[in-house]
């Protein structure tokens, strides 16, 4: 098993390697630069020349890109060029409010998830589980920039009960937690619809699939009851496809998502990507996107482990 | 994902309505999308303005019929390119030697792993958005998924006896290719073929939400919505529910059918 | 002595792809005496396992069920779904077949067994421990307190079943219900299960419903016999009246139709097992029985007291059958031309330490059939694999003195053409979404044979060779019964014209009396068009039917090789014995 996950380990850091030196050069050759970003779309090609020389970019490609991973192994992220603050503390400035908000989403929805797979594994075929069903495709089918939007003109703009956007109250000088909330409830309920419906249809199959298994019949014939048998035996079984999907949505705890964050003008890590990237503020995306891959492997890795101890016999293989 | 039958038949027919809607309808309702009436701008769906008129005075059906039209001569042909690369690079995957399977599928995983937004930002850097180029870009971001799951569903049916069958009789790797990995997995294809459609048109859409894909002035679901929601504070419903209506209507048509045809297919096998 | 468990009058229903009810057990009645070991024996579709279910109440939702069902002084077809919990497990225990499926994969064996006893007996958790530890040495677990925490995918087989066992009996019931608990298994693990069953019914004087389609599994161990066809009773009594002189044509036929050692000819029972849908009237068995008369399709025949027995025949046999024509044995060894040789095979596959097979030597006649016999993990399909090339090997196969090893490319197809095979499973091995015709044709389409009408008339004779019609020719494999899809992969293996084809275990998966009609047909088939064989089975006596000679293989090494009278009469090697000492007579 560990020997296993060592092996999957180094062949994934290989593909982050890989990853973000795509995306390094990608960025760099992309027409344009940051100078532009900076000094604005009318700067004159000597006061480019000048902001390029301090920032670096003079120099040749490969430079800088040995230069990135020079700093990288010293533990240094870089400067953003645009905001002019160490990367890695902007990042976990962002960092913070993407956190809250998608670990809340991914509890809620988590749990949701359980209660109406459980509920559609019970009842397949039968009307409550047709009604999951219902409930699943319309979700899995809407936009999420459509939910969002609906969402803040209903409660936002026509009742007016919660905040359309932004993080905080801005207009008071010391915002409880109680403002902070409130500007949560519309984003996290947007991301909980949307990530329900595939996390609960998965399991809901799982479930279904493993009470019709044999050993489900032996525990009947054991005289064990419908409950003992759902939350003893099935449970367990029924949770890798759960716990797979949650490991590869990991990445998403940490860096959110563009539209979602955009639409709620969210100060999250994907709305601080999509800003870094228009703006070719190197340094930042580069970060994001080493996160990323990180994230992604640690993801997947994280799956197997509680996989693995899920099942007895993935151990062995 | 319980419905029984009735499935296929109701998710063909919502894509049948919408791909009328973009198709057919701009070229029979008479309004001109981009003629300006700026007296009656922001106004409430009328007689005279079937579905209101945004901030500028433009009539907003008009607006939704061009904005559809343009989506879709975007996303189908895009996502018949994705269908493509993804079929070929997944036959070739998965007919290849273990070593060179293990090089393609490893690249793929980079591929996967890029952020789709980073890669279409570098190509939109380069060459300027038209309906040509978001249609190269948009295939080019689509089609690493369908990609994987061809590779994989050819290595499993690879094992299966009917091919060592044929190899006995003599089959070559492009006669196992064609007489019978193709006609297994064809099921697969067409179901996901589907998904793909819907996918494209979502993924144009949030494209242009976010600025990147349907360039101004032509419009598109996607930029509909996004100027609808700069000025949400004002409650222009009419603005938001139709383009979004009618991408959830794409997404649901394509879940629906996708579904349908999996479960006929399911109960045929 | 009053029975344990009496059954009276039950049918039973099924709902079936939105056809409605259909009825699949009909009529049935018995009575098991404690200590008494009961065989219900029937084929695919005769309702063996439904009645076994209907007992522990465990049919599909939607079932419908009529009859008593009285175990004790309580009527289980009346009870309710709490009364049942208090019946399942406590007074029934039940053993399925397919061990691996039928204990849950991520719980250990400690706790199923102890769950078994914790639903009724409550306790602690402790006691339920020492109680499974107990039982475990009871079914003869090597080192049970060791293996207590293990789980289920860590024992193998046999060991598996063995704790199955254990968990049916961890409240000590009255009743076994055992379905088909040593079928897939290896043959000599399958003897020490049934050894276990016996044991352990003797100690506990518990009554054994024994589950089985196959009735030498129980000839040696039931006390009585039940034997089913489709959803009826044909026949039942005492076991040794029964074997003495089976009344009903089917018991007879079935008798007949098991390859056992030293049997000359199998007997083929004509047509096949109908559908519950379209059962015929009448005699159930009528269309397939021998000694049919024209009143056997009118009613419903009554059971007759015929002998030792029951049997539900309107004219039961009275005399013993007549003596099968004397087998033309072959009188000494008879000598063939050679045709292949394999010489030190061996294949590794990668991350397994011991290799799957090992300097494997071999040869084979023109016209001969060769057995590999071995059990489960020994190597014999990888053996197959290897003569075939679908298996990449080290050492020699030459065909025709031709050295394959050292062809490549359209030499190698060629080669590779005039060696076909035959798979275990036969849905497996058509591609579902072609028809039989193509499929057929394939061999043919691959050498540029690629003329419609000739291909469609060469599909038509083969189909006839191997005993099928024409019309065949339009079907997808899945509209197939196991024994017709086995006979079209025959023919597709024919069309190629080879000179040698290997047999991977072809009847493994099939009823009885299909199996006897396919090795029948094989042989008839060899011998007519003087091909030559490699039969790759787990079953000595279906090897001993069919072979000439026989290998037997052991963890990926041949330990003996001989003509098949010999290896019965005079085993050199004290594996080979064994396999012959389990092996049906």
């Amino acid at each position: 098993m560990i020997s296993m996950i060592l092996r999957r380990a180094a062949s994934s850091s290989l593909s982050v390697f890989v990853l973000v030196t795509l995306v390094f050069f990608m960025a760099h050759l992309t027409p344009g630069g940051p100078a532009y970003s900076i000094l604005g779309q009318k700067a004159t090609l000597a006061s480019v020349a000048q902001v390029n020389a301090r920032l670096g970019l003079d120099q040749p490609l490969l430079k800088q890109y040995g230069i990135w991973w020079w700093h990288l192994a010293h533990g240094q992220l870089g400067y953003s060029y645009l905001l002019n603050r160490p990367v890695g503390a902007l990042l976990w400035s962002y960092e913070r409010n993407t956190l809250v908000f998608y670990s809340a989403a991914i509890t809620l929805s988590t749990a949701l998830a359980i209660l109406l797979g459980l509920a559609q594994g019970v009842w397949f075929g039968r009307w409550p589980a047709r009604l999951i069903g219902a409930f699943q495709l319309g979700f899995y089918a809407a936009p999420p920039f459509f939910v969002a939007a609906m969402l803040v003109l209903w409660f936002a703009v026509q009742l007016g009960w919660l905040p359309a956007s932004g993080i905080t109250d801005l207009r008071s000088a010391h915002p409880g937690l109680g403002a902070y909330a409130a500007h949560l409830v519309l984003p996290v309920t947007t991301v909980t619809l949307l990530t329900v419906s595939p996390l609960s249809r998965y399991f809901g199959e799982a479930v279904h699939e493993e009470l019709g298994k044999d050993y489900v019949r032996t525990a009947r014939a054991k005289g064990v009851g419908f409950l003992r048998i759902l939350f003893a035996h099935v449970l367990r079984n029924a949770l890798r496809p759960l716990v797979t999907m949650l490991g590869l949505s990991f990445p998403y705890i940490f860096t959110g998502g563009v539209i979602v964050e955009s639409v709620f003008n969210y100060p999250g890590l994907g709305w601080l990507m999509w800003r870094s990237a228009l703006a070719q503020d190197y340094p930042v995306l580069i970060a994001i996107v080493l996160i990323i891959g990180l994230l992604t492997v640690i993801g997947n890795l994280l799956a197997d482990l509680v996989n693995g101890l899920l099942d007895p016999r993935a151990s062995y293989e | 994902m319980n419905r029984p039958r009735g499935s296929l038949a109701a998710g063909l027919a919502l894509g049948g309505l919408i791909l009328a809607l973009g198709l057919v309808a701009p070229f029979l309702y008479p309004a001109d999308p981009y003629a300006l009436h700026p007296a009656q701008a922001l106004q409430a769906p009328s007689l005279a303005f079937p579905l209101g008129t945004d901030e500028l005075g433009r009539d907003n059906l008009a607006l939704v019929l061009a904005g559809g039209l343009a989506t879709l001569v975007v996303a189908l042909p895009a996502a018949a390119l994705a269908f493509a690369a993804g079929l070929a690079y997944g036959l070739l995957a998965g007919l290849a030697p273990p070593w060179a399977d293990k090089i393609l599928m490893r690249l793929l995983d980079v591929v996967l792993a890029l952020p789709s937004l980073i890669v279409l930002l570098f190509f939109a850097a380069l060459v300027p958005l038209n309906n040509t180029s978001l249609i190269l870009l948009l295939g080019l971001i689509s089609w690493p998924g369908l990609a994987r799951l061809v590779r994989n569903e050819t290595r499993a049916q690879r094992g299966r006896d009917f091919i060592f069958a044929a190899e006995q009789a003599g089959a070559g790797r492009l006669y196992l290719a064609r007489a019978h990995l193709l006609r297994v997995i064809a099921p697969v294809l067409v179901v996901n073929g589907t998904f793909m459609v819907g996918d494209a048109i979502f993924a144009l859409s949030a494209l242009s939400f976010l600025g990147l894909g349907v360039q101004p002035p032509q419009v598109s679901w996607g930029s509909l919505l996004e100027t609808a929601l700069n000025i949400i504070a004002l409650d222009p419903w009419w603005l938001i529910l139709p383009p979004g209506l009618l991408v959830f209507g794409s997404l649901l048509a394509a879940s629906l059918t996708g579904q349908g045809l999996l479960r006929r297919w399911g109960e045929a096998r | 002595m009053s029975p344990v468990l009496e059954i009276r009058n039950l049918s039973v229903a099924l709902p079936r792809g939105g056809a409605g009810l259909v009825k699949v057990l009909e009529d049935f009645s018995l009575a098991i005496a404690p200590g008494e070991m009961l065989g219900l024996v029937g084929e695919s579709g005769s309702g063996k396992t439904i009645a076994a279910l209907s007992i522990m109440r465990l049919l599909p939702p939607g079932a419908a069920l009529s009859g008593e069902i009285r175990l004790g002084g309580q009527n289980l077809a009346q009870a309710s779904e709490a009364e049942m919990r208090r019946v399942r497990g406590k007074r029934i225990g039940m053993v399925f077949q397919n061990p691996l499926a039928a204990l849950n994969p991520s719980r250990s064996v400690a706790a199923q067994i102890a769950e078994a006893w914790r639903v009724h007996e409550g306790g602690s958790a402790r006691a339920a421990r020492a109680r499974a530890l107990d039982l475990l040495g009871e079914v003869g677990i090597p080192n049970p307190a060791a293996r207590l925490d293990d789980y289920p995918h860590q024992f193998s087989g046999g060991m598996r079943q063995r704790v199955m066992i254990a968990m049916a009996l961890a409240c000590a019931p009255q009743l076994l219900i055992a379905d088909e608990p040593s079928t897939g298994l290896d043959p000599l693990v399958a003897a020490q299960i049934m050894a276990l069953i016996t044991r352990l019914r003797r100690e506990r004087d518990m009554a054994v419903l024994f589950v089985t389609h196959d009735l030498s599994v129980v000839r040696d161990h039931a006390d009585s016999i039940h034997v089913l066809y489709a959803g009826r009773s044909a026949e039942w009594g005492g076991a040794r009246d029964f074997f003495a002189q089976p009344r009903h044509p089917y018991s007879e036929a079935l008798l007949g139709a098991v390859p056992r050692l030293g049997v000359a000819r199998l007997r083929t029972i004509p047509g096949a097992l109908p559908e519950p849908e379209a059962r015929p009237p009448g005699c159930r068995f009528a269309p397939r029985c021998a000694y049919v008369r024209p009143d056997c399709t009118a009613t419903d025949p009554p059971p007759l007291r015929a002998g030792g027995t029951h049997a539900a025949c309107l004219y039961p046999l009275s005399a013993a059958p007549p003596a099968e024509p004397a087998p033309d044995l072959p009188a000494g060894e008879r000598r063939y031309l050679p045709l292949l040789q394999a010489r030190a095979l061996g294949v590794r596959y990668p991350g397994h330490a011991a290799p799957a097979l090992q300097g494997v030597s071999l040869e084979l006649g023109r016209g001969e059939c060769l057995g590999i016999v071995g059990a489960s993990g020994s190597g014999k399909s990888t053996l197959g694999r290897a003569i075939l090339q679908m298996q990449p090997h080290t050492g020699q196969v030459t065909l025709n003195g031709q050295d394959v090893t050292a062809l490549r490319g359209a030499a190698l197809r060629g080669w590779r053409r005039r060696l076909q095979v035959v798979f275990q499973d036969p849905r497996e091995s058509m591609n579902p979404r072609m028809r039989v015709g193509e499929i057929i044709a394939e061999p043919l389409v691959l050498q540029g044979q690629t003329a419609r009408a000739a291909n469609a008339a060469r599909v038509a004779e083969l189909l006839n060779n191997v005993g099928l019609s024409a019309e065949m020719a339009s079907r997808f494999p899945a509209t197939l019964s196991g024994g017709q899809a086995q006979r079209v992969a025959i023919a597709r293996a024919l069309a190629a014209q080879p000179e040698l084809i290997v047999l991977d275990e072809p009847t493994s998966a099939l009823d009885v009396s299909t199996q006897a009609m396919l090795l029948n047909l094989l042989k008839a088939l060899g011998r007519r068009l003087g091909l030559s064989y490699i039969l790759i089975s787990h079953d000595f006596a279906v090897v001993s039917y069919m072979a000439d000679r026989i290998a037997v293989l052991r963890e990926g090494q041949v330990v003996e090789t001989g003509p098949v009278a010999r290896l019965i009469s005079a085993p050199r090697d004290a594996y080979t014995a064994a396999l012959v000492g389990a092996a049906r007579r």
